[in-house]
């Protein structure tokens, strides 16, 4: 029998040969990040390729200092670090303890370089952005006249308001000459006079944005008189001019958002300014009406012609008043006199004569009253209901009359 | 000249907004009320006209200074 060995036994034993190794100790891999997968632990798990196949990578959250970007899928990279085996699997991976971009190393250090130098003459300071105003009408677009950036800026300014002017000055993005290209499409546009400049492109690598980095843009950004938003590849791209620009936008979209106002939004504000100022102006004319109506009220009220009324109609009570008391008084002078009538009647002549009696008078007119006054032979005139007789005393004799006595007695 | 037309749009919401304001308190009289309304109808007739609606065509910068239809 052979001898048998364990995993364990075979797998330590070729990890050893791994460590042992001088060159996979220390080793410098480039290739083509994919499956990067930031672990929330701060281990990074990512594979390096190539044309001719893959190596499992890891970075563990202790090495991230050697880490100063974001990795994304299909960067390249180039990966220090060591290869050994992880036992448990039974596979080698590079253990990586730096990583740089490929072919950016360089740029990167150009890159920061310039940051730092032009961060130390104050051309990022907040006190020179201008503000982007906030009604534009015409818009500098700096851009390449074909691909994704400029159509998403046409379409996004269309889209939230077709009435401003768009401008674009079609301009070398990448390669020989794009900074060049860049600059003088932000001179011409601030010749133009645009109300502001979106200066910008699509995503890329490092080298496809690196116009962006370039001194002279950054320089041309900052001098320019007109405001200018940086719209750089993607939301992680950062390039020089983003730090210079008066704004960054994340993408070319974002910059077309920020750079034109929405017509709809203004339009409803003009509507609703219209609308309160209506408002304002009823309800002012509305309170005003009310106040004169209650004032042509109280004025009613103290109008003389009130108070003539009023005279009239105590004037009107007063009379009535004295009426009433007229004819009360009256009613007791009419039963008065009426009594007096009655009175009046009972003592009339004519009704003594009428009842029977005669009134006699002598040839002076005296009335007859006593036997004394008449003289047989006098001449007497005897007045009756229906006229006079003529009549001459005979004789003329006293004579008792029955119960005149008692009369006389009872009167006393 | 189109930079102070461009300034004028955002001045012209600004007085607007102070004539509303100053509508909206209560001691304006009914004469001073109906001056400001339009002076804000006037103020809004040329936010409109700032606002230029016609529908603008995007144009292209050459190196000569001149412009194209893109």
């Amino acid at each position: 029998m052979r001898n048998v060995y364990t995993v364990k036994q075979v797998n330590s034993y070729i990890k050893n040969m791994f460590t042992q190794d001088f060159m996979l100790n220390r080793i410098y891999v480039k290739g083509e990040v994919s499956n990067c997968k930031y672990h929330t632990s701060g281990h990074i798990y990512f594979s390096l390729k190539d044309e001719s196949g893959t190596i499992a990578c890891v970075m563990f959250a202790g090495c991230r200092a050697g880490l100063s970007f974001r990795m994304k899928e299909g960067q390249q990279v180039i990966v220090l670090g060591s290869v050994s085996v992880y036992e448990r699997d039974g596979k080698y991976q590079l253990y990586a303890r730096e990583i740089v971009p490929d072919g950016a190393g360089l740029l990167y250090e150009k890159f920061e370089a310039l940051k730092k130098e032009l961060a130390e003459m104050g051309m990022f300071a907040p006190e020179y952005k201008q503000p982007i105003p906030k009604y534009v009408r015409t818009v500098g677009i700096v851009t390449a006249p074909t691909g994704a950036a400029v159509r998403d800026i046409i379409n996004i300014a269309g889209r939230r308001n077709p009435y401003v002017q768009l401008l674009l000055y079609p301009a070398l993005v990448q390669g020989d000459g794009a900074a060049e290209s860049i600059v003088k499409g932000i001179r011409a546009l601030e010749a133009k006079n645009v109300d502001v400049i979106i200066v910008g492109r699509g995503g890329g690598s490092i080298e496809d944005l690196w116009a962006f980095n370039e001194e002279i843009v950054a320089r041309a950004v900052f001098d320019c008189t007109v405001p200018v938003i940086s719209a750089v590849g993607h939301e992680t791209d950062t390039t020089i001019i983003d730090y210079v620009a008066d704004l960054r936008a994340p993408t070319p979209s974002a910059a077309a958002e920020l750079a034109v106002y929405e017509y709809r939004e203004v339009k409803e504000a003009m509507l609703s300014c219209a609308q309160r100022m209506r408002r304002s102006v009823l309800t002012r004319a509305e309170a005003q009406r009310a106040r004169l109506n209650q004032l042509q009220l109280r004025l009613r009220f103290a109008h003389p012609r009130q108070k003539l009324n009023e005279k009239r109609q105590y004037c009107a009570e007063l009379e009535d008043r004295l009426r009433a008391l007229m004819e009360r008084s009256l009613t007791a002078e009419k039963h008065r006199l009426a009594l007096c009538a009655e009175r009046m009647k009972g003592l009339s002549p004519l009704e003594k004569l009428n009842q029977g009696f005669s009134f006699v008078q002598d040839q002076n007119g005296r009335n007859i009253k006593s036997i004394r006054q008449a003289e047989p032979g006098g001449h007497l005139t005897v007045f009756v209901a229906d006229g006079r007789i003529e009549a001459e005393v005979i004789s003329a004799e006293e004579t008792e009359y029955p119960g005149e006595k008692e009369l006389t007695e009872g009167g006393t | 000249m189109e930079q102070k037309e461009k300034e004028s749009l955002e001045q012209l919401f600004g007085q607007l907004e102070s004539v509303i304001e100053t509508m909206e308190k209560e001691d304006v009289s009914l004469e001073k009320s109906f001056e400001l309304y339009s002076r804000g109808m006037s103020l809004l007739g040329r936010c409109s006209k700032a606002i230029d609606e016609v529908e603008k065509k995007v144009l292209v910068l050459d190196e000569n200074g001149e412009t194209h239809e893109f």
